[in-house]
């Protein structure tokens, strides 16, 4: 009988190699995620032009398109499981928290390619001066996982359930603010020459508490 | 064509001790009890809404019962409700597939998920097994009924579970299809256990044992 760590780290790994392939598939959400980007950051940019010296609302605005591209895909993940009726299928091969590790690195993946494409893009059509690298890669890097594990969380929580429009939004809230808050806060003081550490420690306590959360949610999700 | 037979070894006994389940106010599944151990092939009847397919779910341990036990030991070992879809292979209406991959990608997919040592090659036999080789890189999302069907069966025996449960599983299928069914369920029985649930009188001829379930039915919440 097929246990062990060897076992789930096969089963992590299939189940995101299923979401890659799937993605390169039907394009769901990286078309989409990619026109908001796009259509967003060009009509800031047509209505107001260049914001070099408004590193405030650049920073606001950076995390806000970042955040709408990928968030409705992201946690859309367990949804099209059960719309496709594949949810069965997934949990008699996979545990939960396989299933759900698996969907979270794919979403870290998928928020990583969206941001290879808009952060030269959101230089390009805002002005933004060129932010300090090491800095505003740290903040980056934090901010997705902690993006990436709510919206993953959130997903599998609504995923079986009726009302999951108001449930998506009335979790997402709390979930999504603090996060929000610091990658705001954080990018905002880079761009000013101004220190981020304590923005990072936020971002990666948060970020950690939102693993181990869902590490320990994860098992006991679809237990009907 | 290969017949794919269990490949697990070790003996299974399935009981229920007062099993019932609700869903809300309504009744779908009676107070039942039982008791079967391998080799061989029990027939689940009843009527329609009494609550056959709720109990294969509550014996692979994806519903959890509102009353009562259910055991699954496989080598006398009982297997608490997580582990047990290691030794269970399920082929129920209520499974899809992912219709953007193929037969074969599908399966794959399953087969790599539950880390079987060779997975291409068990594909191969599975969808042998089912006379859907031919079909195997063409897309689900351009199956017939019946070509699902199969590959719910194929999915069902891709790791040669020791108990495997089919839910009404000449559904959809013509007469190569239900004699795929019959030659599984006799390779099966020899070493396995096999739990169909059906109202086919077909199918309930392969059984050698019979859980007839009392429900309501379709007569209204209890």
């Amino acid at each position: 009988m097929p246990t062990g760590t060897s076992n789930s780290a096969a089963a992590v790994w299939a189940v995101l190699r299923k979401e890659c392939r799937s993605e390169w598939r039907t394009r769901y959400g990286l078309n989409a995620a990619l026109l908001f980007a796009v259509t967003s950051l060009t009509a800031v940019s047509m209505a107001a032009g260049r914001l070099a010296d408004r590193t405030d609302v650049l920073s606001g605005l950076f995390w806000i398109v970042l955040l709408f591209a990928t968030l409705t895909s992201m946690s859309h993940a367990f949804v099209r499981e059960v719309e496709g009726r594949t949810m069965l299928l997934l949990r008699l091969v996979a545990s939960p928290t396989e299933i759900a590790t698996g969907k979270l690195l794919f979403n870290l993946l998928f928020l990583g390619v969206v941001e290879v494409v808009l952060v030269p893009l959101f230089m390009i059509l805002t002005g933004a001066p060129a932010p300090r690298w090491g800095q505003f890669i740290e903040l980056l890097a934090l901010g997705t996982v902690s993006l990436a594990a709510s919206s993953t969380l959130v997903g599998a929580v609504i995923a079986q359930t009726r009302g999951r429009g108001a449930l998506f939004a009335g979790i997402s809230l709390p979930l999504l603010l603090p996060v929000l808050a610091a990658a705001v806060n954080g990018t905002r003081e880079m761009w000013g020459g101004h220190p981020v550490a304590s923005a990072l420690r936020l971002l990666g306590a948060y970020a950690v508490a939102l693993l181990a959360a869902s590490l320990l949610l994860y098992d006991h999700l679809w237990e009907d | 064509m290969s017949v794919a037979a269990p490949v697990l070894p070790g003996s299974v006994r399935v009981a229920a001790a007062g099993v019932s389940h609700r869903f809300g106010a309504r009744l779908a599944l009676q107070p039942l009890s039982f008791d079967v151990s391998s080799p061989g092939v029990v027939a689940v009847t009843g009527e329609n809404g009494s609550g056959k397919s709720t109990l294969l779910r509550i014996l692979t341990g994806l519903l959890r019962p509102t009353a009562g036990q259910t055991v699954l030991e496989h080598d006398k070992t009982a297997l608490p409700p997580r582990a047990r879809r290691f030794v269970t292979g399920l082929a129920t209406p209520e499974l899809s597939f992912y219709e953007e991959f193929s037969a074969a990608e599908n399966l794959l997919f399953a087969a790599e998920t539950r880390g079987l040592p060779d997975p291409r090659g068990a594909v191969h036999k599975a969808l042998d097994a089912v006379q859907l080789s031919p079909r195997a890189d063409d897309r689900v999302g351009g199956f017939s009924s019946g070509m699902k069907q199969r590959l719910r069966l194929a999915f069902a025996v891709l790791h040669g579970p020791a108990l495997l449960m089919l839910d009404e599983p000449g559904s959809h299928l013509d007469d190569a299809g239900r004699a795929v069914v019959e030659r599984l369920v006799k390779s099966w029985s020899g070493e396995g256990l096999v739990i169909i649930a059906t109202n086919d009188p077909q199918e309930m001829r392969l059984a050698d044992r019979n859980i007839q379930l009392r429900g309501r039915g379709l007569g209204g919440p209890a």
